[in-house]
């Protein structure tokens, strides 16, 4: 059974693979066929265009909240905007900016109006790439809600996010060390501010923060996400050739205390790898790592089925190399790069989503690095199932009776046997099938072949004449005038 | 306004089976599974928050694995700890051999991380002397060389790993001049800061 997973994928023409646009690289479905570079030439226009009617809206927006907070704040003679830097002010106006707090929740024209207004606002902006735009979109209308429960500091941050996204635009050129050191250091202030803000709850800080990150990674990532500047996408395509290179791996080999012949157990092994592999669809680091640690819970589960106790790092890590090696989840050196250089640091430093992806770091870094000694294989036949020369499955018949003689059989071994006995019936089965199939396809293609021969015959013999359409009858008469008038029907009175 | 609080990260290092998750799930959940061999229980990643002093100390335990296969990329792991806890089975010497290892990498790639050995499984000494196969003076003597403190637990009947545990946030809490440090992990600059700090302390 684990064999037979192995070949699970869809495979597709090389051809189909390549950038659209011809240069020769691979082109990607999430860049609509083209080549990163392809792509990213071909949409910078639409980008720019989108992020200034994203700026021009989120000004309006700003200006309609300030004339609502202008209203309130006019009438109690306060001044109409307070910087968000400036905190120290603030606090001696706590007094009074409770107040308005407080007023706030009576009327009606600060809090519903400009709400109302930003959804009429987001009427759908034209562009090229309709669904990220509407992610965008989306994502944007949920950071103004969620700001404006936070009211006033809320608006300024939007405001600072606002200037730090139409910022960042300008820095296309940075390495991207730079750049993530741009995000970093305006996450670090960000935070710092907001620790002052909320007086060192670091829970609400937290969830600010969160939606922070969310708002700005999700505008910023098509410019920093696997960026020319690196050479990420050559480590994808490497990786990936390295893991394809690595396809005759099995779980014994890597010591995986996973038994997919348990059908709860090969569930959670499939949607781990589901997991791992939709990673790459998600846009927020957050939302990266959230991926990760769904696919880690779901490796637990394999692992706790099949041992009948919860998991440790010793059971979890090989089954997550297991895992990679069968999911071979795209861009993966790209996404790791992006989520280290752009989620939040202490995510990653502390917590279990930063616990699970250092696991997958390492995972990756022993796949990189893995050899005959890490596989418990000899050198000789490591370099021959790396070139291709020969697969363990078909070499165990001949070496193993050698090494069994001593050692007598693993349980281990026995299963691989019967999991061989199953591919082989499965094989044969499969042939079958196949045969099946071909003769219904050559039944098919006779049978139409005759029913056209017999289509044909019968045209043939009858062959269609086209009479000349009978006319009106009386169409020819000449003498028509000369006949008597129609009967008229009499009526009899009696 | 919230008690302070603060976060650590603490890794669990040791050979496979020295009992490393065992002792993290008594810390936790206050258990011991009894199995005829209990390679490890529990998750690998589990987070516990202790009061100390006025402060809540929450520390992350990173369970590792501990096989030779997985050491090259061990440092993933105890990047940014700030404690670890380098595990070895009181009744196997060659399970004290690998403590070396780790206290060495980690003196040379996370030198400001607080080192505790923690031999385990005392319950078995105990039971019978003669089980004993790492000496608690060489231990001892190790320990003081790389000034680290040591702990000798049982999971089983829960001797000490409390204590381990409590020490463990009570240096933390100590150790952490800023009250939010959970940037300063990453921040090369920073923690120069927090090794001086804690030079002028002890």
């Amino acid at each position: 059974m684990s064999q037979k997973s192995e070949r699970r994928g869809i495979h597709v023409d090389q051809s189909e693979l390549l950038c659209k646009k011809g240069c020769g690289y691979y082109g990607n479905a999430a860049w609509q066929g083209l080549c990163s570079k392809c792509w990213r030439e071909e949409y910078q226009r639409a980008r720019q265009k989108q992020i200034q009617e994203d700026w021009a809206l989120a000004e309006k927006l700003q200006r309609e909240e300030e004339a609502a907070y202008a209203s309130i704040q006019g009438a109690q003679s306060q001044p109409s905007l307070t910087p968000f830097s400036k905190f120290e002010e603030k606090k001696t106006n706590e007094k009074t900016r409770k107040v308005t707090t407080v007023k706030k929740f009576f009327s009606p024209s600060s809090r519903t109006a400009p709400k109302k207004e930003s959804h009429e606002g987001k009427a759908p902006s034209p562009s090229i790439t309709r669904q990220s735009s509407i992610e965008t979109d989306r994502v944007s209308r949920d950071f103004v809600d969620f700001l404006k429960n936070l009211q006033k500091p809320g608006r300024e941050i939007h405001k600072q996010c606002r200037a730090f996204i139409e910022n960042m635009a300008n820095k296309k050129d940075l390495g991207a060390d730079e750049l993530s050191e741009c995000v970093q250091d305006f996450y670090q202030n960000m935070s710092d501010r907001l620790m002052t803000h909320f007086k060192g709850s670091t829970e609400r800080v937290e969830r600010v923060m969160d939606q922070v990150e969310k708002y700005i990674m999700t505008r910023l990532y098509k410019n920093v996400f696997c960026p020319e500047t690196t050479d990420d996408e050559k480590k994808d395509l490497a990786t990936q050739h390295r893991i394809r290179a690595l396809h005759w791996v099995t779980i014994q080999m890597l010591c995986v205390p996973v038994d997919e012949e348990i059908p709860e157990v090969s569930d959670n092994v499939v949607k781990a790898i589901t997991d791992v592999i939709e990673m790459d669809s998600k846009r927020v680091p957050r939302d990266k790592l959230a991926c990760i640690t769904r696919c880690s819970k779901h490796i637990f589960n394999a692992i706790k089925i099949t041992k009948n106790e919860p998991a440790s790092a010793d059971d979890f890590l090989p089954t997550l190399i297991y895992i990679v090696l069968k999911a071979n989840p795209p861009r993966l050196q790209s996404n790791i790069q992006y989520i280290t250089r752009f989620c939040n640091p202490s995510r990653l430093m502390t917590g279990e989503d930063g616990y699970y992806f250092t696991n997958l770091c390492c995972a990756v870094a022993f796949i990189e690095k893995l050899d005959a000694q890490s596989l418990n294989l000899s050198a000789e036949d490591f370099e021959r199932y790396m070139s291709g020369q020969a697969s363990p499955r078909k070499q165990e018949p001949e070496v193993w009776p050698q090494e069994d003689a001593g050692a007598g059989r693993s349980p281990g071994l026995t299963q691989v046997y019967q999991s061989l006995d199953l591919l082989t019936g499965l094989g044969a089965r499969q042939d079958r099938v196949l045969e099946g199939a071909r003769s219904l396809e050559s039944d098919l293609i006779s049978w139409q072949e005759s029913v056209e021969r017999e289509v044909q015959e019968i045209l043939e013999k009858y062959p269609l004449e086209i009479r000349t359409p009978a006319s009106a009858i009386d169409s020819d008469n000449v003498e028509n005038d000369r006949l008597p008038p129609p009967l008229q029907p009499q009526v009899f009175a009696g | 306004m919230t008690a302070p609080r603060i976060d650590a990260k603490v890794v669990m290092l040791g050979k496979e089976s020295v009992g490393k998750t065992s002792l993290v799930e008594r810390f936790v959940h206050h258990r011991f599974l009894v199995g005829p061999y209990q390679n490890t229980i529990g998750a690998a990643f589990v987070a516990r928050s202790l009061q100390v002093g006025d402060k809540v100390v929450t520390m992350g335990i990173w369970d590792t694995a501990g096989s030779e296969r997985y050491e090259a990329m061990s440092r993933m792991y105890y990047r940014g700890a700030k404690a670890a806890i380098v595990c070895f089975d009181l009744t196997d010497s060659s399970s004290f051999l690998r403590v070396k290892f780790w206290v060495k990498e980690l003196q040379n790639c996370e030198e400001h991380c607080k080192i505790y050995l923690c031999g385990t499984k005392n319950d078995l000494v105990e039971a019978d002397r003669s089980q004993r196969q790492v000496d608690f003076h060489d231990v001892q003597d190790f320990a003081d060389e790389i000034k680290a403190q040591l702990f000798e637990t049982s999971s089983k009947t829960g001797c000490n790993v409390d204590k381990l545990f409590q020490k463990v946030a009570e240096d933390v809490s100590n150790t952490d001049f800023q009250l939010i440090t959970e940037e300063a992990g990453v921040d090369l600059g920073q923690k120069k800061n927090a090794y001086f700090y804690s030079c002028c302390h002890h």
